[in-house]
């Protein structure tokens, strides 16, 4: 039968057995793709309880409908498993950009399912029909540069690899599994380790058919990149540009006249970027000098990013001091592959080795980015730097490692920021070589193990948000109580950006709030920046919609780091953008006609699904109280300089009151229709959506409210 | 999209009514005086007095010029040319190759992978798009005279009715650019989309150009070659 969007089979490969298997995609289909897809597959097939490196624990790639359509940024692989640094080993998602799904989606698979563990090392071969499990000792050991250079060279040029480095052999925690050039999906690399699985190799020949007609699908996508932003969906330039009546420093739109690719031979000037001008869609975010100051331009050979995507969030660097230190000089990556690294040099990179200036900053930055990229460490979303600075400066360190370990750790190296400090740090973490390694177990586990208490989980500067382990992504800070609750309801950082794709467009505040009484019924959905409001169900809306939509774009599977698109930088469509753009993308691509409403719904289905899998963890239905309260930093008062307290909602203060969170909880809990006391979804709820399973298997457990 | 074909590649949208007149218009003068024996819409064939079949070809308008500084690797213009002229989304089938050498770069997988062209290596992307040829090897390598000359661009394109995707015009060519689909077991190959090509269209960055042939000879081989860019054989800039 013909399919569309949808390859229509899900490969199953279970290294135990070393056997391969097929399903069919469309038994899922009332799960979307992608993440939706895996938390049903999860919810089916791994009883709560299993540890991530058992191996009853199950790793899925998910590619969505979309992805391998040509739907803008559309590249996104979604990884779903149990994570190794949660403290109940959550169920949790993570992701990778570049160009793997695409390549699994003309290869003839909507999903990978791996299950069991191979004996020994293994490497899994895809090739259209073809899927073989090949022998992957030798491999073991290398990076992940090489690991996938050595796979390409069985398969052929066009192969794109997903690997572990040598972190995610030796599990762990903080591993990732990554691909292409810049590519990672944090969390789960030790997954792979555990299943004795180094690398999957995919190269597919086939296609994807749209329903639609080549001649509408053409014309949505010419739509849709009128609609676009750069990254983040900012839709105003950092500088006046002839065709902008806004501007704004802060913004990810940084190309202009006399600012070039500076390292391209020959230099490739960015350009005015007017938003009409289809041609220069992928120039408009120049990310380098954004992520690495301005010192950046002449070391960038150009952007790069994901399979059909026109903005290039990846700066792609050539550093050619990076050869002293016997590296390649070739390193690129993105937002936190860069400051995540960076951040492991706590103190700052300063001149160190005849480097100075900006050339210092990204020299080392590259230093570090580089290394962690190919043993493929994660860094928590920048927490394991500020872990690192806290147990130094707090004499954990001190405390917990033998004499001979302390001094054998080059501390001067990190104090005086010198970052050859990266070679030491990251050999250690990848290799597991000492107690200090557990820096990577994860900031839970840390404080387990090193008896880290009170003081650590309520620094403010170490951004901590829940005792879940993960801190800030876009919380507090990014829309008021929007920004904090949604970071209130995952397993692992939010890595939610649907708030801000809209909230950080750098339009006028005036502006945003009118398009966001359009979109969520009142304008008082959005405050302004650090002059905010008590919570109201506008805001619950905000956060229901932000919660979803990611959801969505994990299952479709789109970039969550560019979708939606609820604003334009168009001012004849008044910088108005469009949320429908999502499922009118997908009906034309089935031929399954879903309204944006129904596409959020079944998405809050799936997002449910993962709720009722976490609760099924924790073995608690409140989750209210064990799930989804943050750290007592952000409910705490800023303080005066004269020590007295700060009122929460003064302008100027972005912290957060305790009960006014609980009451944005009940708001939230409300509009997903879950019981509004524990957060939980309520058999009434469950049963409404087709869930009856769910319904029954939490009330088999005790675990259904009412 | 008011150019966008209502039909694909083996249907009646390719035959269009095309007089002798106006192939020999377009062939220009150096066929008068030869006794043209079948007209296939662009290419003459006719016997030489040592009964060797030869066949003429109109010359192309335009070719598709790719250029490896500007190009990101996204992959738009292969979406986009399989969506037009396949009806399907398909790197393989696209008639301009990226994903083939994004990588690896056109020499493929070596140890020195890390400083050679490709996203693995010094983040070089090269494309790979049909030359058009003057005497196209594909073309004259097709057993079942399927491949013309295009009235409107010159484009060598195929005729899918008369494709039996034999595979012998992928061979000829030095690039491997034609496309058997394992699909249809039809060939394809890059039509330039009547002048306005998709790719070029939905390419973000302006890395891939439609030139008038004679100027892209120029850039790609002739005195502009070393104009800046790095050029690489075929039509990459």
């Amino acid at each position: 039968m013909e399919t569309f969007g949808y390859t229509g089979k899900i490969l199953r490969v279970n290294l135990s057995a070393g056997s391969v298997s097929i399903n069919d995609t469309l038994k899922y289909k009332e799960f979307i793709g992608g993440e939706g897809m895996s938390m049903k597959i999860m919810w089916d097939e791994v009883p709560a309880g299993t540890h991530p490196f058992a191996p009853e624990n199950k790793i899925i790639f998910g590619a969505g409908p979309l992805c391998g359509t040509g739907a803008p940024c559309s590249g996104r692989t979604n990884i779903t498993s149990l994570l190794p640094s949660s403290p109940f080993h959550g169920i949790a998602s993570s992701h990778m950009g570049g160009y793997f799904a695409t390549e699994l989606k003309y290869a003839g698979y909507d999903l990978i399912v791996i299950e069991g563990k191979a004996a020994s090392p293994v490497w899994l071969r895809i090739e259209d029909e073809k899927v073989r499990i090949e022998d992957a000792r030798w491999m073991w050991g290398k990076g992940i540069f090489d690991t996938q250079a050595m796979v390409a060279s069985f398969m052929g040029k066009e192969a794109q690899v997903a690997a572990i480095g040598q972190a995610g052999e030796n599990l762990v925690n903080l591993s990732v599994i990554r691909t292409g050039a810049s590519h990672s999906a944090g969390g789960h690399g030790g997954v792979m380790g555990s299943k004795n699985l180094k690398a999957i190799g995919v190269h597919g020949t086939g296609s994807v058919k749209i329903a639609a007609s080549g001649k509408d699908w053409l014309e949505l996508d010419a739509y849709m990149m009128s609609i676009i932003g750069a990254n983040n969906q900012m839709v105003v330039p950092s500088t006046p540009q002839p065709w902008a009546e806004y501007s704004d420093k802060s913004s990810r739109w940084t190309g202009r006249k006399g600012l070039f690719w500076g390292a391209a031979n020959p230099p490739v000037e960015t350009g005015e970027c007017d938003p009409h001008d289809m041609q220069s869609v992928g120039l408009r975010t120049m990310k380098a000098i954004f992520d690495l100051g301005a010192g950046a331009e002449k070391y960038t050979v150009r952007m790069g990013g994901c399979s059909h995507c026109p903005i290039r969030c990846h700066s792609q660097l050539k550093v050619p001091q990076l050869e002293k230190y016997g590296l390649d000089p070739y390193v690129a990556n993105t937002c936190v592959g860069w400051s995540g690294p960076r951040g492991v040099m706590c103190y700052g990179i300063k001149d160190f080795d005849g480097n100075t200036g900006s050339d210092a900053s990204i020299v080392g930055n590259a230093i570090g980015t580089t290394l962690a990229d190919d043993y493929g460490v994660w860094c928590n979303y920048a927490q394991i730097g500020r872990d690192l600075k806290y147990c130094y400066d707090k004499g954990v360190f001190k405390r917990v490692l033998s004499a001979e370990e302390y001094a054998s750790i080059p501390w001067s190296k990190l104090l005086s920021g010198d970052a050859s400090f990266y070679f030491d740090f990251y050999e250690r973490v990848a290799f597991k070589k000492g107690e200090f390694s557990h820096i990577a177990d994860g900031s839970y586990w840390i404080a387990q193990r090193w008896n880290l208490g009170d003081d650590y989980w309520n620094d403010k500067s170490g951004k901590l948000w829940t005792r879940g382990g993960y801190p800030v992504h876009h919380s507090n800070e990014a829309g008021a109580q929007v920004g904090a609750l949604i970071s209130c309801f995952s397993n692992r950082d939010s890595q939610n950006h649907s708030h801000m794709n809209f909230i950080g467009s750098k339009l006028p505040v005036a502006l945003q709030k009118e398009i966001a009484g359009e979109i969520f019924g009142s304008p008082e959905a959005l405050d302004a920046p650090a002059v905010y409001t008590k919570m109201n169900v506008y805001k619950a809306k905000f956060v229901k919609y932000s919660l979803v939509r990611s959801m969505l774009h994990n299952s479709l599977t789109l970039c969550n780091w560019m979708w939606p698109m609820a604003v334009s930088p168009l001012k004849e469509r008044k910088y108005r953008g469009d949320t429908s753009l999502e499922s009118k993308f997908y009906s034309l691509a089935t031929g399954i006609r879903m309204s944006e409403k129904e596409l959020d719904e079944t998405a809050a289905k799936c997002f449910t699904l993962q709720r009722a899998y976490t609760i099924m963890q924790m073995r608690t239905a409140d989750l209210r109280n064990t799930h989804d309260q943050t750290t007592e930093w952000p409910i705490t008062p800023d303080h005066a300089k004269d020590g007295s307290n700060i009122p929460q909602f003064t302008p100027g203060s972005i912290q957060m009151e305790k009960s006014d969170l609980e009451l944005g909880r009940t708001m939230v809990y409300k509009e997903f229709g879950w019981d509004e006391t524990t957060g939980a979804p309520t058999r009434s709820y469950l049963e409404s959506v087709g869930l009856k399973d769910v319904a029954d298997r939490l009330a088999a457990a005790g675990l259904l409210p009412g | 999209m008011k150019d966008f074909p209502e039909k694909r590649e083996g249907e009646s949208w390719f035959e269009k009514p095309r007089s002798r007149r106006d192939f020999l218009k377009m062939a220009g003068g150096s066929i008068a005086g030869l006794l043209v024996t079948a007209s296939l819409a662009g290419a003459g064939k006719w016997e030489d007095p040592e009964a060797k079949e030869l066949r003429v070809w109109a010359i192309p308008s335009g070719v598709i010029v790719h250029d490896p500084s500007r190009c990101v690797g996204c992959k738009r213009c292969e979406f986009g040319c399989s969506t037009r002229n396949s009806g399907k989304v398909s790197a393989e089938l696209s008639r301009i190759k990226v994903s083939r050498n994004l990588n690896y770069g056109v020499e493929g997988v070596t140890a020195a992978y890390a400083k050679a062209d490709g996203q693995m290596g010094n983040f070089r992307i090269v494309a790979e798009t049909c030359r058009q040829c003057e005497k196209p090897a594909c073309g004259n390598a097709c057993p079942m005279n399927a491949i013309y000359a295009d009235a409107k661009t010159g484009a060598r394109v195929i005729d899918a009715k008369r494709c039996v995707g034999c595979g012998k015009c992928v061979q000829a060519c030095a690039w491997n650019l034609p496309t058997v689909d394992p699909e249809t077991r039809k060939t394809s190959k890059c039509t330039s989309c009547e002048g306005d090509p998709t790719c070029v269209r939905l390419c973000p960055t302006g890395a891939i150009r439609y030139m008038d042939y004679k100027e892209a000879e120029k850039l790609l081989w002739g005195a502009d070659a070393n104009s800046g860019a790095t050029v690489v054989s075929g039509a990459t800039a």
